[in-house]
């Protein structure tokens, strides 16, 4: 595990994550906690898309896949399994720790006077952002194992992220939308129609996980 | 443990022939592959790696056929170390063997042990506290060779581990390749014909995806015999006038002028002498031989 640690989670990736969610709780204005999730969520995902792209191809890179692809094909998926889960753990801390940052430096106010805290919106933020994680991370992840480079990752995600992020995609695909949540409507305090585009997400990321080994097989 | 290639050819999506209709048996010990770039011999590798289907023909490891349903068994019994490889630059030497024993399905204690006895005889001990990306290429290979051989293959295979490294650090490779083909067989690719000459006494050497040569030292040697000649020429221009003519293996300025090496099926029509026949001399006469005939021995 520690090993594991090392390789998917090097200085350069610490610093640059941190540096984005400094820099985005900076400039990026809320007025109402409500917003802060709205603002974090679909940067989360931009960022996970980036974190996890190399998680295996770096082994393509480096040529190690070729010594590797000797070695039996379940311990190396297991690696990249462990290697996903730990940057979607530290994914994760960064989502509500910049959640916190925003908290502290912009100073929001509750739009609603009952709730001053907001910890409902913080539970609901994190239950939308660990799916936001996971999918982004895991289908920047797949499509870089798909084209053997993190480049084909980051600009596929790129490319659904402009579109399933802006108004076109929130119309054309309304709650079914895997940015749902952002789009949600944050006066309605009981509008749970997002969940319908976090299990959209939830299920892609299944999907995702069950044709891992297959991919690895043929393009690893 | 022995491995035979039967005509076998490879050729790439794109329609290259990498490997021609190539016949070959490695036997245990040291052997040799040699070549110029771009022969085909990473694309051997490659295939005997199970890293590349053969498009035609077979290979056959110790009397199991290489196709996908035995892949896992014959990768079991391979070792490899590809050319150019990074490995986890972050990790000491001694985390980034351990991490590849694990993924290599090896029990931990049983890793541990072997990678103490490895690092002992490559003399990386005192440095497997070192991380990978502060070690010197030498090293590095050193470290490659290690993870090569943690699983205990029966065939190792090495692609061009010299490549790159200073005379000292090359000496300690081939020296390495030597002890650890006591006991298996080792498939060593080089374009560096002196690595050969200090290691193998078989070889193949290929070109433009065939072998032209396969069989021992010796007899490559004689082949080349009775046509490697040292004539001295009196100025340089006469010396460019040979090299337009013939095939210079070497070149030496000397008291008396310039001493060239040349290869040429028959006598030059120059004043010189027969000489004794190198392993260099032999390949450059086997890569320029007009109308060769092929041998495998």
């Amino acid at each position: 595990m520690k090993k594991e640690i090392k390789i998917c989670l090097p200085f350069y990736k610490l610093s640059y994550s941190l540096f984005f969610v400094c820099v985005l709780s900076v400039i990026r204005g809320v007025a109402f906690t409500d917003e802060i999730g709205l603002a974090l969520e679909p940067m989360m995902a931009l960022l996970a898309a980036v974190f996890c792209a190399d998680t295996y191809v770096q082994e393509i890179a480096s040529k190690r896949s070729e010594v590797e692809r000797l070695y039996p094909l379940k311990n190396r998926i297991f690696s990249i399994y462990q290697r996903i889960g730990l940057q979607e753990i530290y994914l994760l801390l960064l989502a509500a720790a910049g959640y916190g940052l925003f908290f502290m430096i912009q100073r929001p106010v509750p739009l609603f006077q009952e709730e001053p805290y907001g910890w409902g919106l913080f539970g609901s933020y994190m239950a939308a952002v660990v799916v936001t994680l996971v999918f982004w991370g895991m289908l920047s992840h797949t499509i870089s194992c798909l084209f053997q480079t993190m480049w084909a990752g980051i600009g596929g995600c790129l490319v659904l992220w402009v579109f399933t992020n802006s108004k076109a995609g929130d119309e054309i695909l309304g709650k079914w939308n895997v940015f749902s949540y952002a789009f949600r409507d944050i006066e309605d305090r009981g509008d749970f129609g997002w969940l319908w585009g976090k299990l959209v997400c939830a299920a892609l990321c299944l999907v995702m996980a069950g044709m891992l080994p297959k991919i690895i097989r043929k393009r690893g | 443990m022995s491995i035979k290639i039967n005509d076998l050819t490879v050729t790439f999506k794109n329609g290259v022939t990498a490997i021609k209709h190539a016949n070959l048996e490695i036997p245990q010990g040291i052997f040799g592959l040699l070549g110029e770039n771009g022969a085909g011999k990473t694309t051997l590798m490659r295939v005997l790696t199970t890293l590349l289907p053969p498009t035609e023909g077979t290979v056959d490891l110790d009397g199991i056929m290489y196709y996908e349903g035995n892949y896992e068994k014959i990768q079991k019994k391979i070792g490899y170390l590809p050319q150019e490889i990074e490995l986890y630059p972050g990790l000491t030497i001694e985390e980034c063997l351990e991490y590849m024993g694990a993924l290599a399905g090896v029990p931990k204690d049983l890793c541990k042990k072997r990678i103490a006895e490895y690092l002992e005889m490559t003399s990386l001990s005192e440095h497997r506290k070192k991380k990978m990306r502060q070690l010197s290429g030498g090293m590095k290979r050193r470290v490659g060779l290690v993870q090569a051989l943690l699983n205990e293959p029966e065939f190792l295979i090495v692609d061009e581990p010299t490549t790159g490294l200073d005379p000292e650090e090359r000496i300690r490779i081939r020296n390495l390749l030597a002890d650890f083909s006591e006991k298996r067989t080792v498939l060593f690719s080089t374009h560096v014909v002196e690595d050969l000459t200090a290691t193998c006494n078989r070889l193949a050497v290929m070109k433009k995806g065939e072998f032209l040569y396969a069989g021992g030292m010796r007899e490559l040697l004689d082949e080349a015999r009775g046509h490697v000649w040292v004539c001295e020429a009196g100025d340089d221009e006469q010396a460019r006038e040979l090299e337009r003519k013939y095939h210079v293996s070497s070149k030496q300025y000397t008291k008396d002028g310039i001493r060239l090496r040349i290869i040429c099926e028959n006598k030059p029509d120059i004043p010189c002498a027969s000489c004794e026949v190198s392993l260099e001399d032999a390949y450059i006469y086997l890569m320029n031989r007009k109308n060769y005939s092929k041998r495998i021995k």
